[in-house]
């Protein structure tokens, strides 16, 4: 005899009944037992004539009465990020993006003796690209496919949890990544993979609001993590390669409300913008705005990042800039109102997506000291603005091969080499690749006492192939794809790039064999931690780049580590688990299989 | 059985590759198998097949199927290893109604089907599958 019973997710399933009458009832009492939290679930469909019917797995533990410190994440507490060592409030750290810790106990001479305290699994396949929060003794983590737990920082007991039912339809260009969570008050914040954008109760993980963003269907999804400043919830959406025209929203924090909404295409052919795109192809032009933005509160401006262009590598049909793709927006935050922007790669045809970290900076220009925005971008050059009127005041080659641009001219703009285009049958070797140079699925940092932006970066060139681009909402809209030939003959490697900000040139580089597509946290120690796609937790010297610690994790390293310090005790956490597709796509394929695990390391004081 | 499910999304995931797999490879496959080979029409015709090449290329490759065989949830469709493709109308039926729990959307109706076949054309003028003998 078959019976049928349904999963969360709606999938059919048959086994054996005999199985399924020992196995289903009794596991499901044990897991909703007095020592458990409590679990949501909702009762199983009815099921046929004949049939037992199992209730779902469970989706949600949370915790009553609730864990953390009973204080709400206030304004003040934010605006400061990192300086308390014990907190990690932002994706990048703070405001500025800098992901530096004060923490001062972890330098060249005691990292040696950083040990494993604790680890957890995630349980899910895909690229593990979050960045932990930290605040009241509660981590805040979220994994592949949109889970969130609360893990105690100290042991890594699982506090609460929270699993996303997502449909079985996404439209996922690059894999089931997400980046974190923001936290203030008293939520915490996810955007999901189906285009919402939840609160949560930050002490018992229950949902206090659940806003649709868009329809995921329309090539819609959320990879990032959202941004809060004030009473608003920032948060941009990814569909580059659906051509899904991107914007950036803004959310009453306590409501879930929509406060603005900022589109990074036109929605009207009467906008001047429009006219930087050929005929009506903006209406599938794309430039979604899938990473986290930076706020300097001296201007009260918030600034987000674009992406690319739609369709990626065939620019026939969009002949112009294709404004706002590429580029970095300054906006009022309270009302979306754009106040400058500057593109980085005007009618890019190579998936430079602009949206690498920002760093807010005060860099020596011309004997001046400038407020500045610094960004190793995906288009190989370093760049830096003006962060009052987005001015240009300089762009240097990061990246060890680069050759799309010839140079940037005065005016920031780059001297594009013909030969670069994608063509049906390329034979021109273009870099970087279309990944990057550095990408805005992880992040880098910044040591401010140093000068010093430390971006981890690929290194590999393709053959752009250009093909037939059809447009319908949601589906795939790319145009043409990489030849990955580095990539393919094992050419492809990494680099740790330090660049000094008042000169745009690398002070070091720390070369690795594969490309580094992992996160950077620097430390007043002097100390910086990443990863690698070999699977190894790595600590490097802040000031050469020398290697001086590593530990194997296992699965590749593509997360956003922290450091954050309770009772005296540092804390190092770095996220292992890679996807095979995208890794394989920038020359970091290996056998080492997929799986999230966070790995806490401490150092006794 | 192990790649027939790409990527399964996450959870449920060993339950779900199971029912998916079992779903397509019996039922959807069974079906797609009937009916003409549209492909046919144009293997032998270069110009048919460099569109279908296009296509690929513009809308199948870059972040999903690779032209080498490179690890990955997408399979590399100029292989053997092509459970949801055994045959042209298995791999026609597959990109019209896609994967459900993976990336693979459903192309009907987005795709015309003449150049869906022609996509089919393509991959088969190309594949490196050879056949045992």
């Amino acid at each position: 005899m078959v019976v049928s019973f349904s999963t969360a997710r709606g999938f059919a399933v048959s086994v054996a009944a005999l199985a399924l009458a020992a196995a289903g009832p009794s596991a499901a009492e044990t897991a909703a037992g007095s020592a458990a939290p409590p679990i949501e679930g909702s009762s199983a469909p009815a099921a046929g004539a004949g049939a037992v019917t199992l209730p779902p797995p469970p989706t949600a533990w949370y915790a009553d009465p609730g864990v953390g410190a009973a204080a709400p994440v206030a304004p003040e507490m934010l605006a400061k990020g990192t300086e308390d060592p014990a907190r990690w409030l932002h994706y990048g750290g703070g405001y500025r993006n800098y992901r530096y810790s004060p923490v001062s106990s972890l330098t060249p001479a005691s990292v040696p003796r950083l040990h494993a305290a604790w680890s957890a699994p995630t349980g899910t396949t895909g690229q593990f690209e979050g960045s932990p929060i930290v605040y009241g003794g509660v981590m805040y983590l979220t994994t592949s496919y949109d889970r969130l737990f609360a893990l105690d920082a100290k042991t890594g007991r699982f506090l609460w949890r929270y699993d996303v039912k997502l449909p079985d339809d996404l439209r996922l260009c690059c894999g089931p990544a997400n980046r974190g969570v923001a936290i203030a008050g008293d939520h915490v914040f996810m955007a999901t993979l189906d285009a919402h954008l939840i609160a949560f109760d930050r002490r018992t993980g229950r949902v206090a609001w659940n806003t649709k963003i868009a329809d995921y269907k329309d090539g819609y999804s959320v990879t990032s993590a959202p941004l809060v400043v004030g009473s608003l919830v920032y948060t941009g959406v990814a569909g580059g390669e659906f051509g899904a025209p991107g914007f950036i929203d803004a959310y009453d924090a306590a409501t879930g409300k929509l406060a603005w909404r900022i589109n990074t295409v036109p929605t009207d052919a009467a906008d001047p913008v429009a006219r930087t795109w050929a005929g009506d192809s903006w209406k599938s032009g794309g430039a979604p705005a899938w990473t986290t933005g930076a706020y300097d509160a001296g201007t009260d401006t918030l600034f987000w990042t674009v992406g690319n262009p739609s369709p990626d590598w065939n620019g026939d049909k969009r002949a112009g800039d294709n404004l706002y793709s590429d580029s970095v927006l300054a906006l009022d935050p309270h009302t979306g109102r754009m106040k400058w922007h500057f593109q980085f790669t005007p009618h890019d045809t190579w998936d430079y997506d602009g949206n690498t970290q920002l760093f807010l900076v005060d860099a020596m220009v011309g004997g001046k000291r400038v407020k500045a925005i610094a960004q190793p971008n995906r288009n190989g050059y370093f760049y830096l603005l003006d962060r009052g009127d987005g001015h240009f005041l300089r762009a240097t080659p990061y990246v060890e091969q680069l050759t799309w641009a010839k140079g940037v001219d005065a005016q920031g703009r780059p001297i594009v080499d013909p030969a670069a285009a994608p063509q049906e049958n390329p034979t021109a070797r273009v870099c970087p690749s279309n990944l990057g140079g550095m990408n805005g699925s992880w992040s880098g940092a910044y040591d401010p006492r140093q000068g010093l932006v430390f971006a981890p970066s690929i290194e590999a060139c393709q053959l752009y192939v250009k093909g037939i681009a059809v447009y319908v909402k949601g589906i795939p809209f790319m145009g043409g794809m990489p030849n990955t030939v580095d990539a393919d003959a094992g050419k492809a490697y990494g680099l740790l790039s330090a660049i000094d900000v008042n000169t745009g040139q690398v002070k070091w580089r720390y070369h690795d064999p594969r490309p580094m597509m992992s996160g950077v946290v620097a430390t007043a120690g002097g100390v910086l931690f990443t990863s690698t796609m070999e699977g190894e937790a790595i600590a490097l010297d802040q000031a050469t780049g020398r290697r001086l610690w590593s530990f194997r994790m296992g699965g590749s390293g593509r997360g956003q580590p922290i450091v954050y310090q309770l009772d005296g005790k540092a804390y190092v956490a770095v996220p292992s688990g890679g996807w095979s597709s995208l890794d394989a796509l920038a020359g970091a394929g290996s056998m080492q299989p997929e799986g999230g695990h966070l790995f806490v390391f401490s150092l006794d004081p | 059985m192990s790649k027939i499910a790409w990527f399964p999304l996450a959870g449920v995931a060993v339950m779900a590759s199971i029912g998916m797999a079992a779903g397509l490879a019996l039922g959807g496959g069974a079906k797609a198998q009937e009916g003409p080979d549209g492909a046919q029409a144009y293997i032998g015709s270069p110009a048919d097949v460099a569109r279908g090449r296009a296509l690929f290329v513009g809308t199948c490759g870059a972040y999903c199927h690779k032209m080498t065989d490179a690890h990955g949830d997408a399979p590399f469709l100029f292989g053997c290893d092509l459970p949801l493709a055994r045959t042209d109308q298995m791999m026609f039926h597959t990109i019209t109604h896609g994967v459900p729990g993976t990336r693979m959307v459903a192309f009907g109706g987005a795709i015309p089907d003449d150049d869906i076949w022609r996509i089919v054309a393509y991959l088969k003028t190309n594949s490196q599958c050879k056949p045992v003998r």
